[in-house]
């Protein structure tokens, strides 16, 4: 899976917006979107938003967890914990980017959120390479991880998989050569 | 004494806090550890406005600066001072801060400094336990006494240890020591009293003058204030913090009447009517200069008294303070100095004593205390302790943040925001619509110094009030205009100042100080004015409306007395609200005052109430929401932007711990329902009526749009009326599962006609007869309501037609009828030979059923209805007089190949048939009516068997049915002539004996 792709699962996640437009509802497969009323916040998926945005025609507010006092404390927990620890969002890391790169004149302290977004990130996925590393090294059978969100996952999941499937073949290329060593 | 203590209100988070007044007395301003300043502008009613200054650690920081301002805003004040852990006291001009002056010598922390208000020395206490004064000018240190406990730091000192200087004369220095206070002299730096009480138990914490200079207040440690005569040493006042917490700032009212004070825990408390205030109000003019020979006698006794009284325990007391808070806590202007320093700082050049003399006048005390102080100064004052009257509301501009914020939204309403900004850099309006599309967001440098605004989809309105050059300006930006020419600019006459002003559609108004109101064209046209009984509080605009408020007299006891206006302008001028009283809630001013975006008005005062007007009843105020209850916590407010009817939305933004939103970050909208106040909202029942009320009262716009030609969302108003009248068959079902019968038919009064219909089917299901009966009643008694109105409107020609479909409706009654109506008929018939089983709901049925009728819409009873009631059976009645519309229908019916509805003969009928010559005979002189009563009369005392004979050979009789009708058919023409309004009261009945009938055929 490519992250291009995470990016646009995460798409899906709703926001809300103040539109600055009139619009009665809009019926979509995904379901309905509005009414629109300006000035008034209305939720929407991101898609729409950051559209909606690129065109100015709204506002994006941005999510609660977005917040600097907030990130701090997950970024604290985090670094405190050496289990992974529950994120506001599955999307954290791909909406702090599309937000911000699209709208940061709508996010407080833009520039604040993003290094501890990246924080947050760089603590877990140092977590992740550290606990796939010890997996490997004692070679275990099996491991549990909680609260990872996909773009983490995916971040390891090609390395992680095709270095174990070559230790496989290498260790039962190995075994049998022992045996006829013996 | 009469002091009354004011709850305390949360203000700052946890830590050190201070509070002071400024100069007239009008804010109170504290700062606490959390950064933040805030200014509350008025005592009873907190809109605290914040200012974070710092961040938490710098709390010290922040309160050098806030007490700068406090010293810049009086003029005299050339000095900052700033004084820091590292054991030095800097001192700092205001206005160039390159020159500073420091004091060295002490060699602990700075616990806290005070300077003299003829800026001549200064005090200081520091944690190595001296008190120190300075000579400002030479920076030396004039006197030091080694008088409180030691600490290491000021986190740790027991004592804040504020010290204070007598206002004006500055002739005495308090020194909290310990459990007590130490007055020194000022020009000798000798010992002359002490203060102190049995109630303290805690090392005292601040003392501070009261701005005439006679009482002393202290707060210590365990949250004791306590108020001094410093003349009679007399503690004259002494209350408890009402959780005990330390109390770490004080400051005195610059009238004398109140003191506020904080805590550590970051609440702000007040004092009212401390004695030297009223004292102080009531002498003040009386007698100057005596009063102050006094005082200087008085206090040097005291003085000499005092000497040897000196404590030197001064016990630390544990502060709980965040350490580098602490620094500056010590900062003395904080605690209303500057203040009195300001009134010093002109007379600092007379020797003190005139300068005492000139100013006594105003805070000394009554001549009486003086010379008696030992009396105290409340003992024989005579008070007025009536109502007192409220300080009547300024006008404002609704949806406007106050005028004196640096930043601050002019408006924000359902158009767009306009903000203000008015700082160093700038001075400028910004203007943004919701709607892009109305305009493109402007900016505007505001040369004129507006201060008001309001903004339509037509143009922004901008006013300022006049200086002493320069008159009061109006400007409108019109934006919409389709020339060249998009604004003008409109001069008041001299002396008039624009109050308060709002935009409707194509006009403009202005309500002036001149008690005026100035009604512009929105291109700038002046068109009526109009005078105003009272002075404005607010206006505002919609459409084709002016919605005024005004005072219509003096409020008592914290209340209001507004009156509004509401005037229709346009074609048809008129004035819908006469100045009527507007309700507000107790002690409550208005706080926002509008329409909705439908055109209703709408009101909301301090206490979050916010009301609308009723128009279907009288004009009166419902209240439709409270804010408040939304609310997290008690300092936690909602600031209205915006009401809309349809959908129900209260739009508003969330004020955390304030009453304004700041214009940064950009506040977001939140959408509060509304709700009600009614009784037991919690029971299914309450809800459903209130959602019923609710939307009974947001509907009826509909009605006011319609009439006055807007045209409107027909399909939101059938949508309204379905839901209503779901919720009515929802509260019918309820009460019918509660057995509330009478309940059920009050309901059922209320629906509209077709949904009655649905109540029957539903009181039938569940087998409930009597109701069903009465509502089919109601029913047919709402469809002849129908029916006469619209007869009343429609061509006679038409009448055919509605009859007809009267008449279907009929039909459709008695089909819903019929299956129940069939089965007890069966359980009658057989049960009625032996009358006591017949099933006991039915007679009881007609009966009530009948009384009802007649009790509750005919006030003139029929005997023979009433006396029929006791019938043990459901008798068929002979066919009463029926209502006009009813013959005619009927014959139509009868000449229709329907003739399956017509109505089969009864056992009654029968009976009276063979009984009328005897009846006639006795009676010759009956009518047809008295012959069937008397028939009644005489059928019901027949026995059970008898009637029931009759009834089965009515049933029998099939065949002389038809020639019998037709006669029937031409009795009730006659007796439709004769006493038509009667037969119109007769008609439930009569339906009831046809469908009876029409069962029995079934059958």
């Amino acid at each position: 899976m490519d992250p291009a792709e995470v990016e646009f699962l995460a798409e899906k996640e709703m926001v809300k917006i103040i539109p600055n437009f009139s619009l009665d509802k809009i019926y979509l497969i995904g379901g309905d979107l509005g009414p629109f009323n300006p000035g008034l916040p209305v939720e929407v998926p991101v898609w729409l938003a950051l559209n909606l945005k690129q065109r100015q025609k709204c506002r994006i507010v941005p999510p609660e967890w977005m917040d600097t006092d907030k990130l701090e404390e997950i970024r604290e927990q985090e670094r405190k914990l050496d289990t992974f620890t529950p994120i506001p969002s599955l999307y954290y890391m791909e909406l702090t980017k599309l937000l911000l790169n699209h709208s940061a004149d709508n996010i407080p302290k833009a520039d604040e959120i993003r290094t501890l977004v990246k924080d947050i990130w760089d603590t877990r996925v140092a977590k992740l390479r550290l606990s796939a590393d010890s997996f490997i090294s004692q070679q275990e059978a099996h491991a549990q991880l909680d609260n990872l969100t996909l773009m983490e996952i995916n971040t390891t999941r090609s390395f992680l998989l095709d270095s174990l499937n070559y230790m496989y073949k290498l260790r039962s290329n190995l075994q049998p050569g022992r045996s006829q060593d013996y | 004494m009469p002091c009354e203590r004011k709850p305390m209100r949360y203000g700052h988070s946890e830590g050190h806090t201070d509070v002071c007044f400024d100069d007239e007395g009008k804010c109170v301003v504290t700062c606490g550890s959390d950064g933040d300043v805030r200014i509350w502008e008025s005592l009873d009613d907190d809109d605290p406005k914040s200012i974070n200054v710092g961040e938490k650690v710098y709390s010290v920081a922040l309160k050098v600066i806030s007490a700068w301002l406090k010293m810049v805003e009086n003029e005299g004040a050339n000095f900052g001072i700033l004084f820091s852990s590292d054991f030095i006291v800097k001192i700092v001009e205001v206005v160039d801060s390159s020159q500073q002056k420091t004091l060295r010598g002490h060699d602990a922390p700075i616990l806290s400094v005070a300077l003299d208000p003829s800026d001549e020395f200064l005090a200081s206490s520091s944690c190595d336990g001296s008190v120190a004064v300075w000579s400002i000018e030479s920076q030396t240190q004039v006197a030091q006494w080694q008088i409180l406990q030691k600490s290491s730091d000021v986190s740790n000192a027991k004592s804040l240890c504020r010290l204070a200087w007598q206002p004006r004369s500055g002739k005495l220095l308090a020194v909290p020591v310990d459990l007590t206070i130490q007055l020194y002299d000022r020009n000798t730096w000798t010992h002359v009293s002490t203060l102190s009480d049995d109630l303290i138990s805690q090392v005292v914490n601040v003392v501070v003058w009261s701005p005439c200079g006679k009482f002393l207040a202290a707060g210590t440690v365990g949250g004791n204030l306590l108020v001094w005569d410093v003349e009679a040493k007399l503690c004259i006042e002494r209350q408890k913090h009402e959780k005990g917490f330390t109390v770490c700032g004080m400051a005195w009212h610059p009238s004398g009447g109140r003191i506020a004070y904080t805590d550590t825990e970051g609440c702000l408390g007040l004092l009212e009517g401390v004695p030297s205030s009223s004292s102080t109000v009531q002498s003040t003019k009386v007698s100057p200069k005596e009063t102050h020979d006094y005082d200087d006698l008085f206090d040097e006794d005291d003085d000499r008294g005092l000497d040897e009284g000196m404590s030197d325990s001064r016990s630390p007391v544990k502060k709980p303070i965040m350490e580098e808070d602490d620094d500056d806590d010590d900062l003395m202007p904080a605690t209303g100095r500057p203040r009195n320093r300001g009134s010093f700082l002109d007379d600092d050049d007379n020797s003190q004593d005139p300068s005492c003399v000139k100013l006594d006048g105003v805070p000394e005390e009554d001549g009486s205390s003086a010379i008696l102080p030992a009396v105290g100064p409340a003992v024989s004052r005579p008070v007025y302790e009536g109502p007192m009257p409220t300080q009547p509301q300024r006008a404002f501009q609704p949806g406007s943040t106050p005028v004196h914020l640096m930043h601050r939204f002019m408006v924000w309403n359902s158009v767009g925001i306009v903000r203000g900004y008015n700082d160093d850099q700038d001075n400028a309006i910004d203007v943004e619509f919701h709607d892009t599309a109305i305009h493109h967001a402007m900016h505007l440098t505001n040369t004129l110094g507006h201060t008001m605004a309001d903004l339509s989809q037509e143009a922004v309105l901008l006013a300022c009030e006049g200086t002493e050059e320069l008159a009061s300006k109006i400007q409108c930006l019109h934006f919409s205009c389709w020339d060249t020419h998009k604004d003008w600019i409109v001069d008041l006459p001299k002396g008039e100042d624009v109050r308060t002003l709002c935009l409707g559609q194509g006009w403009a108004a202005v309500a002036t100080s001149a008690l005026m109101v100035r009604l512009f064209s929105v291109g700038g046209v002046q068109k009526e004015i109009f005078s105003l009984p009272g002075a404005v509080v607010c206006m505002a605009g919609h459409g084709e409306q002016l919605l005024i408020v005004y005072h219509r007299g003096t409020g008592f006891d914290g209340d209001q007395a507004l009156g509004i206006q509401l005037l229709q302008l346009g074609h048809k001028r008129r004035q819908v609200i006469h100045g009527e009283p507007l309700p507000l809630s107790r002690k409550s001013y208005l706080a926002w005052m509008g329409f909705t975006a439908e055109g209703t008005p709408c009101c909301i005062d301090s206490e979050g109430v916010v009301r609308m007007l009723n128009r279907t009843l009288g004009n009166m105020w419902t209240p439709v929401c409270n804010t408040r209850d939304s609310c997290k916590s008690k300092s936690d407010h909602y600031w209205v932007v915006g009401v809309h009817e349809n959908p129900q939305q209260l739009r508003c933004i969330p004020c955390k711990g304030a009453r304004y939103p700041p214009t940064l970050p950009r506040p977001a909208v939140a959408v509060l329902p509304f709700n009600l106040p009614y009784c037991q909202t919690t029971t299914e029942k309450g809800q459903m009526e209130e959602q019923y009320w609710r939307s009974v009262l947001f509907q009826n716009h509909y009605g006011f749009l319609s009439s006055s030609g807007y045209e409107i969302d027909s399909e939101g108003q059938s949508r309204a009326e379905k839901e209503q009248q779901e919720l009515l068959m929802k509260m019918f079902a309820l009460s019918c599962k509660l057995e509330r019968e009478f309940r059920c038919v009050e309901l059922a009064e209320i629906m509209t006609h077709s949904v009655v219909t649905l109540a029957i089917r539903y009181a039938s299901r569940s087998r409930r007869m009597a109701l069903a009966q009465r509502l089919s009643e109601l029913a047919l008694e709402k469809a002849s309501q129908i029916q006469e109105e619209e007869q009343e409107e429609e061509e006679p020609a038409y009448q055919r037609l509605i009859c007809s479909s009267f008449e279907e409706m009929k039909l459709l009654l008695n089909f819903v009828f019929q299956e129940y109506l069939i089965n007890i008929f069966k359980l009658q018939v057989s049960g009625a030979g032996k009358s006591s089983s017949s099933p006991a709901g039915q007679p009881r049925t007609t009966n009530v059923l009948d009384s009802m009728t007649m009790s509750n819409r005919k006030p003139a009873p029929l005997g023979s209805t009433s006396k029929q009631g006791k019938a043990p059976v459901l008798k068929p009645l002979a066919p009463k007089p029926k209502s006009k519309v009813q013959c005619v229908a009927q014959i139509q019916m009868f000449s229709s190949p329907a003739g399956s509805h017509t109505l089969p003969k009864t056992g009654f009928q029968l009976w009276l048939e063979e009984n009328r010559k005897s009846i006639l005979a006795d009676n010759p002189d009956f009518e047809e009516m008295d012959v069937i009563k008397e028939g009644m009369g005489r059928f019901r005392t027949l026995s059970a068997e008898e009637r029931l004979n009759w009834t089965e050979r009515a049933k029998g009789d099939s065949d002389p049915k038809k020639r019998k009708r037709e006669d029937e058919e031409g009795q009730v023409d006659e007796q439709t002539e004769s006493d038509e309004g009667r037969t119109k009261k007769k008609k439930p009945l009569d339906t009831s004996a046809k469908l009876s009938a029409f069962a029995f055929n079934k059958e």
